[in-house]
């Protein structure tokens, strides 16, 4: 064991591992709840910086041989989602005092963490459980609702069933190959064999549950609704990107031709479709974004197509626009003590009149994230479009666009509630959040950065 | 050099005026006013020396500034000044005052909002003119979208959301199809010729089979259709107008429906000219429906701003006309055609405005013998009437004329090859002058003549600053319509240069 390897290289994952002890310990220590808030800031914040001087080094390195390794192309995702975090921890401040929360959260994104670097189905399959499985606790743990149990367990039931899935999946594949490695599941996918071809499908099946791609949505609403408004931008922002950063490591960049295409673009393209359509019937705001999440997904696996060359570059860009986007969007809601009645579409009624900051980021984040230019969710819509037009597939390109046209007009609506409607009498008039505002400036300027200089991250990736 | 740092300036006025809006808090409704009228004024200053300084008998670009902006793909930020676009940001600069001077008193609620919107929506569609890459073009085509989505919708009449939801879906839709054609565009330019460019200047290289040509022709024409509109894609507008408060109408009719024909003569007909030419015969056929039918309903309207509605898609017809015709007059006067109807279009609604604001109403049989009631209101009416009519001497006689002429130019050679259909059709266009002078000429009788009729009495007529608006208006009108020879000159090479690249045939396999 080369052990000052294995400390400089997983040098985020010590970080956050440290302070989830220190989280606890903390708390053990002096025998009342203490604020793990700031202490979880402190060591996301040093974790994210770590990522970033490991990818801005250019480091390389391969503590666990075939299992995990570490290059610029797994820190800077790493980067990425540990950069989220902050601004996820800020929403938090205002809803958790509670210790438990922070370390939860800690070690969901040490999961995340061991997704980027995965090089084995096993690292991979223990990155996916250590992501999800404090996530199912975290959505009953505000219970701000009624609901909140019921969500956790359809959750954990379904997120259950992925786990078989993959687990099935990854030995056929096993089976086949005698590899454990990443690329057997390329392999299995090129190679035309029933039994090959399962494996992949079965893999393909659980990453599709994990990242809520119709016909196998149906947890994300209601958790996305049960659970509190932070948990919920945890769930949609980094779960759903480390999903797709474990689809990015599976799929590496074998050409997704022949019948590949059908298993990668169908039901994605149904996810566009419904997703979109099914998000307009929406009164409350989570659900709304659980449909619009549903609909990215499709979105995302939509850029597997091709052979690869342009994937990884249309995914982190993509990954990138969308969880600014989500997390400005969550930092942005007014929120309230009665979380039902905030939650609603119509408390959005006139927000413009009574919290105009609030509004604009509100608009900004839609307008993004119905991919309008010049906001950097049309550069990330382009680059999935581009690459599926480029590996030929004129007519899916043509149904995604319209599918993604239809997901305008709720996004439209809501803008027309804050700005052209009058306010409802029951709406709150809670004053703007601190840590609230502080988040969502995090969010908003390196959006704005990315959408005047969009090249500045297109040539790093 | 100072040129085209006057010409970046022209571009990003509007957008810091939108940035010191959104981000400042303080001052007075009357200073975000004061103070955006001279940012428009400054942006029309820079834009008329600007246009002094453009040399007619130079081909191509002037005052161009090319930087890269997302190096990978080769997008560059390339703005730059030509035949076909120099009259329609001289347009664009000349309404941006007159827009913010017309909401003086009909816009109370919000006031900084709206003026950060209409200062968007200026920087959009200067940009939309002014970029000569692809790219950049339909991020600023895009651009234009959301602020005229709020504008109606937030300062509009009664059914504003119905009519703004309305505006997006349709504009978007056509706007979808198009990012598809305009990824497969460049690609399968890169994949010929191994370089990426969304430049205007290299698209036009790569020969392109007809089919491919036809495919991508129709997602840009949808797009550009919609917006013109061309009947039958025309249901939008009259929504959109009828609601609008004063200043999105102005907007809307004056620049915004430009941007369809600017479209097509900059776009699609150039790039894709196998297509167009297969196309002719359609195209001149909806052409001219668009003519004839936008009259026939302009005529039965009972609501002021919709008869004009409807104008606008007639007199865009002959813009549409005149750039399918491929007849050097008949381009000429499309261009001219199309200023002129953001003059006479801008002028007419800017005047409903005024009405409306005194009398809260837009119904024509709620009005009579105003010409009695407000002379110097009613002076105005009828010179704008007369204007969009075509006149002589206005500036709608030069467009109307020279389009109409270009179609004549184009249809006799056919018919003496016996086949008479572009005459027919040229003819018929025709008719939408007589049926044009026809709702004009009546409209203004039920409005200025017979007997003595207003909701809301007594009214006051025009104050200072509606007169300085309309004289602006009015002058502008004349002096298009007296002297076209200068505007013609600066955009005569740009048009012979459409024509010529519209005949070319770009097939693979053809001698270029």
């Amino acid at each position: 064991m080369n052990w000052p390897q294995i400390l400089v290289s997983m040098l985020p994952e010590h970080l956050l591992l440290l302070g989830m002890l220190a989280i606890l310990g903390l708390e053990i220590r002096s025998g009342r709840p203490s604020d793990g808030f700031r202490t979880a800031v402190v060591f996301v914040v040093a974790a994210t910086a770590a990522a970033v001087w490991l990818w801005a080094d250019g480091y390389q390195a391969v503590p666990f041989e075939h299992h995990y390794s570490v290059t610029p192309a797994s820190t800077l995702p790493k980067a990425v989602l540990l950069a989220l975090a902050v601004p996820v921890l800020f929403i938090s401040r205002d809803d958790f005092a509670e210790t438990p929360y922070y370390a939860l959260v800690l070690a969901s994104l040490y999961g995340a963490c061991l997704i980027t670097s995965s090089e084995s189905f096993p690292t991979l399959f223990l990155g996916i459980e250590i992501l999800s499985l404090p996530v199912y606790a975290l959505v009953v743990l505000g219970l701000m609702r009624a609901q909140s149990p019921e969500a956790a367990l359809k959750y954990l039931v379904l997120g259950g069933v992925a786990t078989a899935t993959l687990l099935m999946g990854m030995s056929l594949i096993f089976g086949w190959s005698g590899s454990l490695a990443l690329p057997a599941f390329a392999a299995a996918l090129l190679s035309g064999d029933t039994l090959a071809l399962s494996g992949a499908a079965l893999v393909t099946a659980a990453l599709f549950l994990k990242a809520a791609i119709v016909p196998l949505h149906t947890w994300a609403p209601d958790a996305y609704e049960g659970a509190s408004a932070p948990v919920t931008a945890h769930m949609a922002a980094i779960v759903k990107a480390a999903v797709l950063l474990a689809a990015l490591r599976v799929f590496g960049v074998a050409p997704v031709t022949g019948p590949a295409v059908g298993l990668v673009a169908a039901l994605p393209l149904l996810s566009m479709a419904w997703g979109n359509l099914a998000a307009i019937r929406q009164t409350s705001v989570r659900r709304m974004i659980a449909y619009s999440s549903i609909a990215h997904a499709g979105y995302l696996f939509f850029a597997f197509l091709g052979d690869g060359d342009g994937r990884w570059e249309a995914i982190v860009f993509y990954l990138v626009a969308y969880g600014l986007m989500t997390v400005l969007l969550f930092a942005a809601l007014p929120r309230g003590a009665d979380d039902e009645r905030q939650d609603q579409l119509d408390a959005l009624k006139g927000l413009y009149s009574r919290r105009p900051f609030a509004a604009v980021m509100i608009t900004v984040s839609m307008l993004s994230l119905a991919g309008l230019p010049p906001l950097p969710g049309f550069v990330a819509k382009f680059l999935v479009f581009r690459n599926v037009l480029d590996a030929g597939h004129t007519g899916l390109a043509v149904a995604g666009l319209v599918a993604s046209y239809l997901g305008l007009y709720f996004y439209l609506r809501v803008i027309q509630y804050m700005f052209m409607n009058e306010p409802e009498p029951s709406a709150a008039r809670g004053r703007p959040r601190r840590y609230a505002v502080l988040a969502s400036v995090l969010c908003l300027v390196p959006a704005l950065l990315l959408m005047l200089l969009p090249g500045w991250l297109l040539d790093r990736l | 050099m100072a040129e085209s740092a006057a010409l970046n300036l022209v571009l990003w006025l509007p957008a810091l005026g939108m940035a010191w809006l959104l981000l400042t808090r303080n001052g007075s409704d009357r200073g975000v006013r004061w103070s955006s009228l001279g940012l428009m004024l400054l942006q029309l200053a820079l834009t008329a020396w600007l246009y002094l300084r453009f040399d007619g008998s130079m081909p191509g670009l002037q005052f161009e500034t090319r930087v890269p902006w997302i190096a990978d793909w080769n997008v560059n930020y390339h703005v730059g000044l030509d035949g076909l676009n120099v009259l329609l940001v001289a347009l664009t600069a000349f309404l941006g005052p007159l827009v913010i001077a017309g909401a003086w008193t009909a816009v109370d609620k919000q006031v900084r909002l709206f003026h950060a919107m209409v200062f968007v929506i200026q920087f959009a569609m200067t940009g939309t003119f002014l970029a000569q890459d692809l790219f950049l073009f339909y991020v600023f085509w895009e651009a234009m979208l959301i602020p005229m989505f709020l504008i109606i919708g937030i300062w509009g009449g009664e059914r504003r959301i119905y009519a703004t939801l309305k505006f997006v879906l349709y504009t978007a839709f056509g706007s979808i199809l198009m990012l598809a054609a305009v990824i497969y565009l460049v690609w399968s330019q890169a994949q010929a010729t191994g370089e990426f460019s969304f430049d205007f200047a290299d698209l036009g290289r790569h020969p392109l089979p007809l089919g491919v040509q036809t495919w991508l022709l129709a997602a840009f024409a949808l797009s550009f259709a919609i917006k013109v509109p061309m009947v039958p894609l025309h249901t939008w507008l009259p929504d959109a107008h009828v609601e609008a408060p004063t200043a999105g109408s102005v907007i809307l009719a004056g620049v915004l429906l430009k941007m369809g024909t600017y479209g097509f003569m900059k776009l699609g007909f150039p790039l894709f000219p196998d297509a167009t030419r297969a196309f002719l015969p359609a195209l001149w056929v909806l052409s001219v429906v668009s003519i004839v039918y936008g009259a026939c309903l302009a005529l039965v309207q009972p609501d002021i701003k919709k008869v004009i509605a409807y104008s606008s898609i007639s007199h865009l017809g002959y813009v549409m006309l005149g750039l399918v015709s491929l007849d050097l007059l008949g381009i000429q006067g499309a261009i001219v055609q199309m200023v002129s109807h953001g003059l006479v279009a801008g002028g007419l609604f800017t005047m409903v405005g005024m009405i409306y604001e005194r009398c809260h109403s837009r119904e024509i049989a709620a009005y009579g013998g105003l010409a009695k009631l407000l002379p110097v209101y009613s002076v105005f009416f009828a010179i704008l009437t007369l204007a969009s009519i075509g006149l002589p001497t206005t500036s709608g006689f030069t467009g109307e004329f020279m389009a109409l002429l270009g179609a004549f130019n184009a249809a006799w050679p056919v018919h003496e090859a016996r086949a008479s259909l572009l005459l027919v059709l040229a003819v018929l266009a025709v008719t939408g002058v007589v049926l044009g002078a026809l709702y004009m000429l009546w409209l203004a009788q039920r409005l200025l003549f017979g007997e003595t009729r207003a909701p809301h009495q007594p009214l006051k007529d025009l104050d200072a600053r509606e007169r300085a608006i309309m004289l602006a208006f009015v002058v502008a009108i004349f002096a298009l319509g007296l002297f076209p020879r200068g505007p013609l000159a600066k955009t005569e090479l740009a048009a012979l240069d459409y024509q010529q690249r519209v005949l070319a045939s770009r097939l693979p396999g053809d001698a270029p």
